[in-house]
């Protein structure tokens, strides 16, 4: 149950680093916000509310229902439709496949008998993918998808060695990452509204 | 309980200008915070409070009440600075309400950065901290406060996300997920080193946002340049001094590791070297008086990574030469904000002549050059000399001389430039007031504290950093 949860995980990521629309990039990440809920929960060795409940919170509700959601309206607000034209699609599936392959042999170097190397290795390409979306990708909106996409990778890494962190830690970290899209997606916004722009190219201007 | 009091009250205060109904209002509700905060420090420290755990994630420790009195003397100043800086901008009620909330949130971020006693705790002011600063950074509204805004918020969002890995693999070591620094001082020696190793430089990697160090520290010129200075002053000291705090404790930690603790000094060491050289590289360039002052922060923040990784004395000097930068710099940023004021500019190329304009704040901004430049009697000239005697004593002549080397091209960059400040005919048009005048006493005032270190260093104060120093 859980592998194939993450093989379908992985395929989530080389169809991101393909996918061209921004509503396909939102809805991946809806979808791996699901995903992120299976792994999780088919990981819970016992019933404990406390904890199934702040993994609904977290999986469930914020990455694949809040963050989808506000992805969505600020596509809806800046009608951005899609990655610059002149984007290679082959060229960034290279670069993933070489991502994973990266990963596995870092993975294979680096995990020990405390982590699970399957996670790691997943946890690793998700976190190069994120890294190659926004070094690669011109527009702001695919920059931000890609620092979700990491922070999925956060996510999956902390499952991949174990960690339990205290409830109110969990917390503060879920409610800091929720209120920085929040801002990021408000100054997306505004950025389109009073500069014009929603490329990279143009964020210029500060200079020496 | 204190604390629960501290940060409720410095909370409400903080929010409470949003409901105020005219500036003198405000004014009252900045002096009440700054107020709370001289009395919770003066409840820690009279109330022997030192050391102690409060509310199961804050520890008030040397480290942290020492920096916890160079934020509150920081922010004394940025408010007042900040009430004339804003006047001058004719900014409207809102905005001015707005700029003096986020100010005190910041201040609250920061603080609770200091004494935070978790490493994941930490992280999570010091993402706080990110989102604070964003709305100073895009108080002025401009083109480049908006692309400032944004790059700040999103490389420090990534980079603490990368901290965050490291926080993880770190937490591989820790006990029933117990991520309090001593819990983890006890069995971090168990962990892998490979592990540890990568945590490390992850950790380091993201916080060099915050302290303003290589690789990360673009985020932090771009964000001094954008923000009114009064704030850059707060942000390039206060929440500098929060990046420090977080990597100082991170340092502490591993110098439990042995064998990873001397690779980890190494990072630093040349994290250090390169801060240093992009330093004086961009100090060159820059036709900005904020951005060159901010790239000074790079370069200083720079020997402080190098006194880190040396260690030894070398690391007493390198808590001084924080202490005593927070002063100087917020005071050089202060100045440059009543330049400002004068020339509405902070154009190099163009402003001039400042000695015939405002001789008490080009004489305070020449001073503070000096002392920032770390000529006697300046602190930093003692932090500078140790830092130095202890890479001979250790016998890293190649990193003596790359640091001799780009020291010197720092001194010329500065130096000449603040000469051109001082004496080069100005192409600006003036906006001269008596306030400008009573401004540039108080920020040279700053100076004269650093000065004062560097003469007759205070018992008290040597103590503390003996104290912060004594690890392992």
């Amino acid at each position: 149950m859980i592998l194939s949860l993450i093989i379908l995980y992985v395929l989530t990521l080389i169809y991101l680093s393909i996918a061209d629309r921004f509503r396909n990039h939102t809805t991946i990440l809806a979808i791996q916000g699901l995903l992120l809920f299976g792994i999780a929960m088919a990981r819970l060795h016992e019933y404990h509310p406390v904890e199934m409940s702040f993994i609904i919170a977290e999986t469930l509700i914020f990455k694949a229902i809040v963050i989808p959601a506000i992805l969505m309206r600020v596509i809806r607000m800046t009608k951005i439709n899609r990655i610059h034209s002149s984007s290679s699609q082959f060229g960034a599936l290279v670069m993933s496949i070489i991502a994973l392959i990266a990963s596995c042999t870092i993975t294979y170097y680096m995990a020990d008998n405390r982590t699970d190397m399957i996670f790691f290795g997943v946890a690793l390409y998700a976190l190069l993918s994120g890294l190659i979306l926004i070094v690669m990708r011109k527009r702001i909106f695919a920059h931000l998808v890609g620092f979700l996409v990491i922070e999925n990778g956060v996510f999956l890494f902390s499952m991949a060695i174990g960690v339990e962190l205290p409830m109110l830690i969990n917390l503060a970290i879920m409610l800091d990452i929720l209120i920085s899209i929040l801002i990021l997606g408000m100054f997306l916004r505004r950025m389109d509204n009073d500069i014009h722009t929603d490329e990279t190219d143009a964020l210029t201007s500060i200079k020496d | 309980m204190e604390m629960i009091i501290f940060i409720a009250l410095s909370l409400l205060l903080a929010v409470a200008p949003l409901l105020a109904k005219s500036e003198r209002a405000v004014h009252l509700i900045a002096g009440g915070f700054f107020l709370t905060q001289v009395a919770s420090i003066a409840l820690i420290i009279g109330f022997r409070h030192i050391d102690e755990v409060m509310l199961y994630i804050f520890r008030a420790d040397t480290l942290a009440v020492l920096f916890h009195i160079l934020m509150t003397a920081v922010l004394g100043f940025t408010l007042i600075h900040s009430s004339s800086y804003l006047k001058a901008e004719n900014v409207t009620l809102n905005s001015y309400k707005t700029y003096y909330t986020l100010l005190m949130l910041l201040a609250i971020a920061i603080t609770c950065v200091y004494y935070s006693d978790n490493v994941a705790m930490t992280w999570v002011f010091l993402e706080l901290t990110t989102i604070c600063s964003a709305g100073i950074i895009y108080h002025r509204e401009f083109k480049q406060s908006l692309e400032a805004t944004w790059k700040y918020i999103f490389v420090c969002s990534t980079g603490i996300a990368m901290a965050y890995l490291g926080i993880l693999l770190l937490s591989t070591v820790a006990e029933h997920g117990a991520l309090d620094y001593n819990a983890l001082k006890e069995v971090i020696a168990n962990g892998n080193p490979l592990y540890l190793k990568v945590a490390f430089l992850l950790m380091v990697v993201g916080y060099s946002c915050k302290m303003e160090i290589f690789p990360l520290y673009t985020v932090g010129i771009d964000a001094n340049y954008a923000a009114p200075a009064p704030a850059s002053a707060f942000i390039s000291t206060a929440l500098v001094n929060a990046g420090f705090v977080s990597i100082f404790r991170i340092y502490d930690l591993y110098a439990a590791t042995g064998e990873v603790f001397i690779w980890a000094r190494h990072t630093l060491i040349l994290i250090g070297i390169l801060s240093l050289a992009v330093g004086a590289m961009f100090l060159r360039r820059t036709n900005n008086y904020k951005r060159f002052l901010s790239y000074s922060t790079v370069e200083n923040m720079g020997i402080v990574a190098i006194g880190m990784g040396i260690g030894g004395v070398a690391l007493w000097a390198a808590v001084l030469h924080v202490i005593c930068h927070t002063f100087v710099k917020s005071s050089m940023f202060f100045h440059v904000g009543i330049m400002r004021h004068i020339y509405d500019s902070y154009s190099i190329n163009r402003i001039g002549n400042y000695m015939s304009i405002n001789r008490v704040g080009a004489i305070g901004f020449i001073i503070g050059t000096l002392v920032l430049l770390a000529f006697p009697p300046s602190p930093l000239f003692i932090s500078e000399i140790m830092i130095f005697s202890e890479i001979i004593s250790v016998g890293s002549w190649w990193l003596l001389i790359a640091m001799l080397i780009l020291m010197c091209v720092v001194i010329y960059a500065i130096w000449s430039r603040t000469l051109r400040l001082g004496y080069h005919y100005n192409q600006d048009e003036l906006h001269l007031s008596e306030v400008n005048r009573r401004l540039s006493y108080s920020a040279t005032l700053l100076i004269v504290v650093a000065i004062a270190i560097g003469i007759w260093m205070p018992e008290v104060l040597r103590n503390a950093i003996d104290v912060i120093v004594n690890i392992g």
